[in-house]
């Protein structure tokens, strides 16, 4: 295997008191669509903010492409392509314009940056929309152009921070195609998101983040392999509980069994079979059914088997 | 590094110019002062132009009153009304018309003024009425009360003069016969009435002159008195725009955008505050330059001195900007701070007000701001007639002005 593109091991960074990335590693291959999954305040951000040289880590070693972080910062940003979760883009001007001044700004110059600026245009499909003013822009055209903008340079990393946050289902299908055709180009990219269906859809590997550490990493298939045939988690009075959980555990489709919340989790090898077994053992012993939740294998199931929050939370 | 300074400073200027609100509020909005402040105020600086109306009640049964009302007509300052619309004036029109707003001042001559001007042995005394309207202020009312008194001095001694000498010869040469009395009483009229009450070459005038060292050759007209002020007044509304842009891209996301690009912290901050200051300087030329050639202005006597001087007061300018940039965290507090910081240190600095009209705490209180010293440089420059030599001192205070605010406004700046 070929050494990473980006070796991140040990980062650190707090705000006052809060730690909001604790101890994070994790490798980047060239080539690859690595995913930063978890909810609001995880630290994917942060994360990513400081792999793009905008904030020094307090503690821990970042190294991309060979470079270290911390002290080849100038040869690093070249390499990069930021997009980030706000629409930076300057609204009076045209899509050409905002186009021609970053390319500027990354030293493309004539020709070649009138043909660069044609070509992201042409990828997010917005040539012909090229002399309008982007304040006169739909809101996924906005995020599309915003995808653009981190391309003008030709980077070999592409860190893109919540794309498709407030973008219509339409749109958002036509960045993940545009994602998908880069990485058919051989980019490789960092993608952060708390939507776990673009990490399942988009992401080779995904890291799944929580409270500034990662809980676990992996490909989206193995990740949620980690939930066997899905969980499910039934409430029934407490008194029944403790006399429960051992004739749970001994159905044929569960694999194991836990308290959680005034709750049973359960995991099981196939989720609707045990869900049968379930309501027959209630059954037969008379113990009445608060409620029942099936969680389907997804990244979204894990990282609630993982945390006990929803992503959204 | 210069290529990027120069990407940023055109993609600022392009947005400013592309938004009709910040180009109004830069160049219109201070011409809009200079044109018709000029206009109005054309009359405190120019003799003969914005005249003050007086009406004028005439019931005196002499020659006397006339003959004052002549005298005050024939000054620039006033045009006397003795009629109106073909009628003339009573005392109840001219009360009618101060109170409908149509005039503001009148004069009501007594009946007997005539008498009692030309009595010598009596002391009986009369009075002559000023209606004013209450809002006409006491710098418009008190000149015309000591005008009036003063031609009313020499008329009493005009009109008494004859009778005077009359006296003088009974008392001192009861034998004089009528023909050398008349005589004699000819000659003296002529003597003192040519030395005394402006014959043709009278005895004193008054002249203006400009004190030693200024180049005035003319004196300035209302242009060049109200251009430097509103000029100066315009140019510090750049702080404005500049804070407005640095919390757009601070609020939108270029600037991580940006520092996350292959360029320092301090060419971003050159690129982003570059545009403004020549944004400043446009100003400044469109300003001078239009009042040179719409108005006829005199730019003075010294191009280098005007170009040193406008270098100086745009960094000051544009300094401010970034103070404030650098304190501002919010849109509001850039909204209520920046209008009222702009219009206080105008007002201080004399962009409204004349200085030296102000009393002495607050002109030296006005010297804290940089609008003081621009507005006296560029006085100095298209008023005075200075050259470049007496605004050094000036350029060097709006220099230390422009690296006091970029120093902490520099120092408090943050990008998010």
């Amino acid at each position: 295997m070929s050494s990473p593109i980006i070796e991140v091991s040990e980062l650190v960074k707090k705000y006052g008191d809060r730690l909001a990335v604790n101890g994070v590693s994790f490798q980047i291959q060239e080539g690859e669509i690595f995913g930063l999954l978890g909810p609001n305040g995880a630290g994917k951000t942060t994360t990513l903010s400081i792999l793009s040289t905008l904030l020094q880590p307090d503690a821990g070693k970042v190294q991309i492409n060979g470079y270290d972080l911390a002290q080849d910062a100038e040869r690093i940003k070249p390499l990069i392509g930021l997009v980030p979760q706000e629409l930076a883009l300057y609204p009076t001007l045209s899509a050409w314009d905002n186009l021609a001044f970053f390319g500027r700004i990354y030293g493309l110059r004539g020709r070649r940056l009138r043909e660069q600026i044609d070509f992201v245009l042409e990828l997010v499909g917005l040539r012909d929309r090229a002399g309008d003013a982007v304040e006169t822009f739909s809101g996924g055209m906005k995020r599309r152009l915003n995808l653009a903008a981190g391309l003008i340079h030709q980077p070999r990393l592409l860190f893109l921070d919540e794309p498709t946050v407030g973008v219509d289902p339409q749109s958002r299908n036509f960045i993940f195609e545009h994602i998908e055709r880069l990485k058919a180009a051989g980019m490789t990219i960092l993608y952060t998101t708390h939507y776990m269906e673009e990490a399942e859809r988009l992401c080779d590997r995904v890291a799944i983040m929580d409270e500034g550490r990662i809980l676990a990493l992996d490909t989206p298939q193995k990740l949620i392999g980690l939930l066997g045939g899905g969980v499910i988690h039934l409430a029934i009075p407490s008194d029944f509980i403790s006399m429960l959980l051992p004739a749970i555990r001994a159905l044929p489709h569960v694999q194991a069994v836990s308290p959680l919340d005034g709750r049973i989790k359960i995991e099981t090898t196939e989720a609707r079979s045990a869900l049968l077994e379930l309501i027959q053992l209630c059954h037969a012993r008379d113990v009445p059914i608060l409620s029942l939740e099936i969680l389907e294998p997804s990244l979204e199931s894990v990282f609630l088997h993982l945390t006990g929050k929803h992503l959204r939370d | 590094m210069l290529q990027q300074i120069l990407a940023l400073t055109w993609k600022d200027l392009k947005i400013f110019f592309k938004d009709p609100g910040a180009v109004v509020l830069i160049f219109l909005q201070p011409f809009m002062f200079i044109v018709v402040m000029s206009y109005a105020l054309g009359g405190l600086f120019e003799p003969g132009k914005g005249a003050i109306h007086i009406l004028a009640v005439n019931q005196d049964r002499g020659s006397q009153a006339a003959a004052i009302l002549q005298q005050l007509d024939a000054l620039d300052a006033f045009v006397v009304e003795t009629r109106w619309e073909g009628q003339p004036l009573t005392r109840e029109m001219a009360e009618r018309l101060i109170v409908e707003g149509k005039r503001n001042l009148a004069l009501i001559f007594p009946p007997d003024f005539s008498e009692v001007l030309e009595q010598i042995a009596e002391r009986h005394s009369t009075r002559i009425v000023f209606l004013a309207d209450p809002t006409a202020s006491a710098q418009v009312v008190e000149p015309i009360q000591g005008t009036l008194q003063g031609l009313i001095e020499r008329r009493v001694f005009i009109a008494r003069m004859p009778k005077g000498i009359d006296f003088l010869l009974d008392t001192l040469a009861p034998q004089m016969s009528r023909e050398q009395r008349e005589a004699f009483k000819a000659q003296a009229e002529q003597a003192i009435s040519g030395g005394l009450v402006g014959g043709d070459s009278p005895v004193v005038t008054v002249e203006r002159e400009a004190p030693t060292g200024m180049r005035v050759e003319k004196y300035p007209n209302t242009f060049q008195q109200n251009v430097p002020g509103y000029t100066i007044y315009g140019l510090f509304w750049i702080v404005s725009l500049l804070t407005s842009s640095v919390l757009r891209e601070r609020r939108e996301g270029t600037f991580r955008r940006l520092l996350a690009a292959p360029m320092r912290r301090a060419t971003i901050l050159a690129g982003k505050f570059l545009p403004y200051y020549l944004i400043n300087l446009v100003q400044l030329l469109i300003m001078l330059g239009a009042s040179s050639l719409l108005f006829k202005m005199s730019l003075g006597y010294s191009s280098l001195g005007l170009v040193v001087v406008s270098l100086a007061a745009a960094a000051a300018s544009t300094g401010l900007g970034v103070l404030i940039a650098g304190l501002a965290r919010t849109d509001s507090q850039v909204g209520g701070l920046t209008v009222l910081l702009l219009l206080t240190m105008s007002a201080l600095g004399g962009c409204f007000v004349p200085r030296f009209i102000m009393p002495d705490w607050l002109k030296t209180l006005g010297l804290i701001t940089p609008h003081a010293w621009a507005l006296d440089a560029y006085q100095d420059l298209l008023v005075r007639g200075y050259g470049l030599r007496e605004v050094l001192p000036k350029a060097g205070a709006l220099l230390m002005f422009a690296a006091a605010f970029f120093g902490i406004g520099i120092s408090r700046f943050r990008f998010d």
